[in-house]
């Protein structure tokens, strides 16, 4: 149970996580979940919902942070259309492995979560878009659904109250770029994945032209502790700003590789090296990449960055969607870069130009760098080519794909050059 | 509205237009590839980045909406350095082949690399190899060029309403992808070519023909159908090698039948000297001897005249005018789809523009396949598909409409007199009435429940009604138009305001030929029927081939081979094995000349082509047949000629001299109340014959490029219903088809998009003889 | 109805039943796309042009409609692949803890190169982007089930065992 004391608390989503068996929902049930919703459907209005989940701060989990509540308040009403819940479950940011977990341990979260969101936005048909190999979490949620709509928590009036909502798990098929929401938008419509551009937004025009919310796993996985306990509950907990737990997944030369749930504001140090046990080889990582493959690089200098949107931003990175990639002394990083550009490369949409052919391009020169048949002005093209891409294109990943790049040449050029096959030219 | 400051410059625009057409309009230049004002913004090039103050990136400015008090910056190093990168991301993968690429001197790209490019690449790693498609005979394609705008993908959906081309794969393995079933269903697929803005999709019959640089082009009116696109025809000496559309047309694209058609014009079936037959042979001749031969054949004797409506108005009035002068007692005809001469209500034209049809309220189609016969037009309801308002459409089939109506019905022509009672008695539910309705409906036993789509659609404010062939062709068409007109009025679409009734002629000038011919005109297939009786001792076709044209090319053929035939024309097609004289008249590139439209817009050609042969004006050889038939010339200039036009046309006079823009309305018959008469058909069928864009017109046969995309677009000859086919008792293809005149045996095709009880002849050939008959039975086959 | 059409592949009744209610979950039909090709490939194995025109007429979609998501996410294959499919992340978390010498060593003892099936059918091995389980690095997806934490040896004792079994999954 999440204690009422926001000081007290330890963990919000993975709150009933250990508890084996409670993917049944009598289980589930005896551990809280669905408590609190009859209470939000009877006693609680639209206005009111979104105004508590104004004040909790509470910022998105998918990787941008915008408050999410806003994003709610920007929904039009009564536009004679219908609006649409899309759950983000796409989880393809290299690095990223929470949603995953709690949809595979506590799925009758993320459905409590969204029958909240939706009831605030009046939603009648919501779906969870999950990434196409996370084929065992599609079949968990499919089972929790079904369970869900045996006991009325899913479908027509629900629980007798007057509110009713549907609840579909729609599979991906491989495609990184579905995580965007304007390209989850165009897959779950049937299409390829590729990226609209804005405006209009989604919550104005988005699953077929109506408007849409698109929230990650576990941003609204948050919603009904925060209604439960109240906004103001969620805002004591972490930073100002940056308030409430936060869930990292910790991979690459850490010893104890995971999710860990903590505050905002813990610090790296402590999330490395008290929650997973530290790195395989020497004290300090040589590089850490905070927030997901596509978020800057930040060295040993910031080790002791708290985990925050604005401490990491402060330090020339962003927190992303929480995904920590550690590396000691013995990574080669410009066959990590080079792996990331292939990544970029291989998961374009291939829409815009600077970013179809600027992945292209950047994973062919870094390859021939890591090969050692590079050559000084190889360096320049690298950093043209991502900078000219960065901030260009209709969506983000081209900021991402220049992010590894522009981190290596910045931070390790030596490294770079000495790689050339002519050491100057 | 919304001010906004385009490079300090203070500039008022309609509020959500986007940076980049504010900037279009206001003369700072943007660069771009992937907008185009004729398609949705895809914004995928991002060649057009402009700065707005204090925006920390470039902004697309396709896709960004103006702001007001927005500071746009549209030059800046920075933007400059953009542009540069922009353009060596696209050349990294695209071959260095300008020379040999058709579209070098046209080419976005080459401009653009000029302009903003640098000097060398940078780039060493291998290039993109991408494998071409076939597009079918018009555009042939070289894909490596492509640059991935996806105008190509947005114009062929969008436009053309076909989903045959689109985007496979991704990142830089993305290719645009044409065409997965047999062939690029559009029959405006030419302007694919138009639409790319590198050298990706070509234009194949003109590939390798000729560069940019090396051409003249001139303004002209394709005369084609009645829509008369305003086009450009570029020709390299005399030689036309191409047509496209006029940038500052009306409409940005036309369609494949007024495109291809140049090939044509050099082909050898153009007559470019007149010929007299000379012991079977049709021989050179010059001007005279063909002339006196002519005169010897026609000269105080009954003539049959039939004409195409392609001509110019002043060629058409000066076959009137040879009529008057010198063929008392013979017999006129031009429309070759029309069986009913009563007049019409409301006669051939359009009474809206296609401005105001897109725009109405409802638009209802009767009774035509718009996308052959008016693609261009049928372009601009797709759009009001796609935009989700409706368009209701009532015939004998929906063949491959490449868009989905709101309303549709299927009905057999004998079921119009019940769609329209039924529709009538709508109408009068809700208390809309005009006087003599009553007795119309009295007359119709049955009712269809498709006349209710039709009174839904008439009851709002603004309806564009479309009548097509199915019912010109009509026995009963008089009475039909009359009902129409009658409901018309009565749901308060009165003559001043809002008329709304379009009559789809059968060409293009047809809108004035009510004025010229009204009181002489005859059936088409009467005059071969008293040509074959004896009633009539030669026949003298001006343009017109009835054997290859519409409804009644048995009846022609029968009269055609009986009596002394003169030909005039500028091609001469199968009915030359007939002709004992053929004269060569220009054609409509090579003359100066007026036409109208089907919405009764007027263009005036100035600049011809000089003529190949000795062909001349058509009105020229008009008055030299008077003048050898020894009666006193009517006109001998184009002034005096123009001064009888305007007798019959009084509104031209305005446009010749003062450059009127006028439309020129429709003719109207208000007095004739024709009723329906009320016949049961004894056959259990009925026939419709399909208009083919790629058939129809002597010009289209004489185009080897149309011919074989006709063939590509070719259905079965004859085409039924599946119920239709087994109701027959029919089991395989094979069938045997019985009408009053003749019973034939051929392979009978089955679609669900033909109307039960309805024999749909697709094409002429086996089954063409069938088109002059209107009911038929099918009887067992093998 | 001609004979090329006839010869398609087609969807079982079963699989028509839940299409239709599948179907029946979203605004418009387009969007059983995706769903509809992953049961598609369950069936068929892979999405030869056949099955994808058989999809195309199924959901009254274009066939390019449907040709241009097949050829979008690398998920569906047009191809037929081995009996077992080894997809290795290579993907930054697992290159880290060695994917790319489990990827070595499967080629290697397998005898083929990455995307290559072995000559009995029996396995193909591919690379793929991050799985999104990198705790568990490196992971493996054989036919979609997830394997995490894996080595050579796992590897080897996963293949004589399949082998062992013969070709039933
Ligand atoms: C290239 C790219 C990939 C993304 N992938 C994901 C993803 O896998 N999961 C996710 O939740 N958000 C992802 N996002 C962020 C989404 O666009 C969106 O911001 C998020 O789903 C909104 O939910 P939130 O407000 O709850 O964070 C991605 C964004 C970009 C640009
Ligand atoms: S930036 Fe890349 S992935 Fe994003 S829309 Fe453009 S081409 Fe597609
Ligand atoms: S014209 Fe704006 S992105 Fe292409």
């Amino acid at each position: 149970m999440i204690p009422s004391d926001p000081k007290k608390v330890t963990k919000i989503c993975f709150d009933r996580i250990d508890i084996p068996d409670q993917l049944k929902l009598s289980v589930a049930r005896e551990n809280g979940a669905y408590k609190f919703l009859p209470t939000v459907l009877e006693k609680f209005d639209a206005d009111q919902i979104i105004d508590e989940v104004k004040t909790s701060g509470l910022r998105g989990r998918g990787g941008a942070g915008f408050p999410t509540g806003l994003k709610w308040s920007f929904v039009p009403r009564n536009t004679g259309k219908p609006t649409y819940l899309l759950c983000n479950a796409d989880e393809g940011e290299p690095g990223t492995f929470k949603d995953r977990d709690i949809m595979r341990f506590d799925p009758h979260l993320l459905i409590e979560g969204m029958i909240m969101a939706g009831f605030a936005l009046g939603v009648h048909d919501a779906y969870i878009y999950i990434r196409g190999e996370f084929l065992h979490e599609a079949n968990v949620l499919n089972e929790a659904i079904a369970e869900a709509y045996a006991a009325n928590l899913l479908g027509d009036k629900i629980l007798g109250t007057d509110y009713s909502m549907h609840l579909t798990v729609h599979r991906g098929a491989g495609a990184y770029i579905c995580g965007e929401e304007t390209a989850l938008i165009e897959s779950i419509e049937g299409k390829p994945g590729r990226p609209r551009f804005k405006p209009p937004f989604p919550a104005i025009e988005g699953f077929y032209r109506c408007p849409t919310v698109v929230n990650n796993v576990e941003t609204l996985s948050t919603i009904p502790a925060i209604l439960e306990h109240g906004g103001a509950w969620h805002a004591a907990i972490g930073k100002p700003n940056n308030t409430g737990m936060k869930i990292f997944s910790v991979s690459g030369h850490v010893n104890r590789p995971g999710n860990y749930e903590v505050p905002m504001g813990t610090t790296m140090r402590t999330l490395i090296e008290e929650h997973c046990g530290g790195l395989q080889h020497g004290t300090v990582p040589k590089v850490i990449i905070p927030g997901g493959s596509s978020t800057p690089w930040i060295l040993a200098e910031h080790y002791d960055v708290p985990l925050t949107y604005d401490d990491l931003a402060k330090a020339g990175s962003m927190l992303g969607s929480g995904a920590v990639i550690v590396m000691d002394e013995t990574a080669d990083v410009v066959a990590v870069t080079r792996r990331l550009a292939h990544f970029y490369a291989h998961e374009s949409c291939g829409q815009c130009t600077p970013c179809r052919e600027g992945t292209g391009w950047i994973e062919r020169v870094i390859t021939r760098v890591e090969n050692g048949q590079g050559c000084e002005n190889d360096l320049q093209v690298l950093n043209d080519a991502s900078v000219h891409m960065a901030g260009r294109t209709i969506c983000a990943l081209a900021d991402g794909a220049a992010a590894p790049v522009l981190s290596l040449l910045k931070h390790f050029p030596d490294e770079v050059r000495s790689r050339l096959k002519e050491k100057s030219s | 509205m919304t001010v906004l400051y385009i490079n300090d410059e203070e500039v008022t625009v309609a509020a959500g237009t986007s940076i980049l057409e504010a900037c279009r309009g206001h003369g700072a230049e943007v660069p771009y590839f992937c907008y185009h004002p004729e398609l949705s913004v895809a914004a995928n090039c991002r060649m057009c980045l402009v700065e707005v103050e204090g925006w920390n990136k470039p902004a697309a400015s396709c896709c960004t909406p103006v702001a007001e008090g927005m500071k746009v910056r549209t030059q800046s190093e920075e933007l400059e350095k953009d542009r540069s990168m922009m353009m060596e991301y696209l050349l990294i993968n695209h071959p260095l082949d300008c020379p040999v690429c058709d579209q070098g001197g046209a080419c976005k790209l080459q401009d653009y690399a000029v302009e903003h490019g640098v000097s060398h690449g940078r780039y060493d790693e291998m290039k993109r190899a991408v494998v071409d498609h076939d597009l079918g005979p018009f555009v042939s394609t070289c894909m490596t060029r492509c640059i991935h705008c996806t105008r190509c993908v947005r114009f062929a959906e969008e436009i053309a309403g076909t989903s045959d081309m689109g985007v496979l794969d991704r990142g830089d393995h993305m290719r645009i992808d044409g065409i997965v079933e047999d062939c690029l269903s559009s029959e405006l697929s030419g302007n694919l070519s138009d639409v790319c803005p590198v050298g990706a999709l070509l234009d194949k019959p003109s590939n390798n023909v000729s560069r940019p640089w090396e051409v003249t082009r001139h303004n002209s009116t394709c005369a084609q159908c009645p829509q008369g696109c305003d086009i450009t025809i570029e020709s390299r000496g005399d030689e036309v090698i191409r047509i496209k559309p006029d940038r500052d047309g009306v409409e940005p694209w036309i369609c494949d039948r007024g495109r291809y058609v140049y090939d044509a014009f050099r082909s050898d079936e153009r007559i470019l000297e007149p010929k007299v037959r000379e012991n079977g042979e049709l021989v050179s001749s010059g001007w005279d001897d063909a002339m006196s031969r002519a005169v010897t054949l026609l000269q105080g004797k009954r003539v049959g005249i039939v004409f195409s409506p392609y001509w110019s108005i002043e060629g058409l009035t000066s076959i009137r005018l040879l009529y008057d002068v010198a063929f008392e007692g013979s017999r006129v005809a031009f429309d070759l789809h029309r069986r009913d001469m009563r007049k019409f209500s409301f006669e051939e034209g359009f009474s809206m523009t296609t401005q105001q049809i897109e725009d109405a309220e409802q638009v209802v189609v009767l009774g035509s396949d718009l996308r052959q016969r008016l693609p261009v037009l049928m372009q601009r309801l797709r759009k009001r598909i796609n935009a989700g308002r409706p368009v209701t459409r009532i015939g004998a089939m929906n063949y491959r409409t490449n868009s989905s109506p709101t309303q549709d019905a299927l009905i057999r022509p004998r079921d119009w007199p019940a769609v329209i009672a039924r529709a009538m008695e709508q109408v009068t539910e809700l208390g809309k009435l005009a006087a003599g309705m009553d007795e119309w409906m009295s007359k119709v036993k049955g009712r269809h429940g498709a006349g209710k789509l039709l009174a839904d659609a008439l009851i709002s404010d603004s309806c564009a009604l479309l009548v097509g062939e199915e019912i010109r062709a009509h026995q009963d068409a008089a009475s039909l138009i009359y009902g129409l007109d009658l409901l018309m009025r009565a749901c308060g679409h009165t003559e001043e305001d809002s008329d709304g009734r379009n009559l789809i002629p059968e060409g293009m000038n047809a809108q004035l030929l009510s004025s010229v011919f009204g009181d002489v005109r005859t059936s088409a297939g009467e005059l071969f029927d008293a040509a074959s009786n004896g009633e009539l001792d030669a026949l003298l076709l001006i343009g017109s081939d009835p054997i290859g044209d519409g409804l009644f090319p048995a009846q022609a053929k029968a009269a055609i081979g009986g009596v002394p035939l003169v030909q005039v024309g500028a091609i001469s097609g199968e009915i030359s094995q007939y002709a004992d004289v053929q004269l060569p008249a220009a054609a409509y590139s090579e003359i100066e000349g007026s036409f109208v439209n089907m919405e009764g817009r007027v263009r005036v050609a100035e600049h011809p082509l000089k003529s190949i042969g000795s062909e001349r004006p058509l009105w020229k050889v008009m008055m030299r047949l008077i003048e050898s038939m020894g009666v006193e010339v009517p006109a001998i200039n184009m002034t005096e000629l123009r001064d009888h036009v305007v007798r019959f046309v009084p509104e031209l006079k305005a446009v010749w001299s003062e450059g009127s823009a006028a439309l020129i309305m429709p003719v109207r018959n208000r007095r004739e109340t024709p009723l329906p008469s009320g016949k049961k058909q004894t056959a259990s069928l009925d026939i419709v014959s399909r208009y083919s864009m790629y058939r129809e017109g002597a010009w289209v046969r004489a185009s080897t490029l149309l011919v074989e995309a006709g063939s590509l677009h070719a259905l079965d000859d004859v085409l039924v219903h599946p119920e239709t086919f087994k109701s027959a008792g029919l089991s395989e293809g094979e069938g045997s088809i019985k009408t009053a005149s003749a019973e034939l045996t051929c392979h009978i095709g089955q679609r669900e998009d033909v109307a039960p009880g309805v024999l749909f002849v697709a094409k002429r050939g086996v089954a063409g003889d069938l088109s002059s008959e209107s009911v038929a039975d099918l009887t067992g086959g093998k | 109805m001609s004979a090329v059409e006839n010869a398609l592949p087609q969807f079982s009744e079963v699989r028509l039943e839940e299409i239709r209610a599948l179907i029946a979950r979203y605004p418009h039909p387009r969007s059983a796309l995706l769903p509809v090709l992953h049961m598609a490939q369950e069936d068929f194995g892979y999405l030869s042009m056949d099955v994808q025109t058989m999809v195309a007429k199924t959901l009254d979609l274009h066939l390019m409609a449907v040709r241009e998501v097949v050829t979008f996410y690398t998920m569906f294959r047009e191809k037929p692949c081995g009996t077992y499919l080894l997809e290795v992340c290579t993907n930054a978390g697992c290159m880290l803890n060695g994917a790319d010498d489990l990827v070595r060593h499967l080629c290697d003892s397998l005898d083929i190169k990455v995307g290559q099936t072995t000559d009995d059918g029996m396995f193909t091995v591919a690379e793929v982007e991050c799985a999104g389980a990198c705790a568990g690095a490196p992971v493996v997806q054989i036919n979609n089930a997830y394997h995490e934490k894996m080595d050579a040896a796992h590897m080897d004792a996963f293949i004589a065992d399949a082998r062992e079994k013969g070709g039933e999954k």
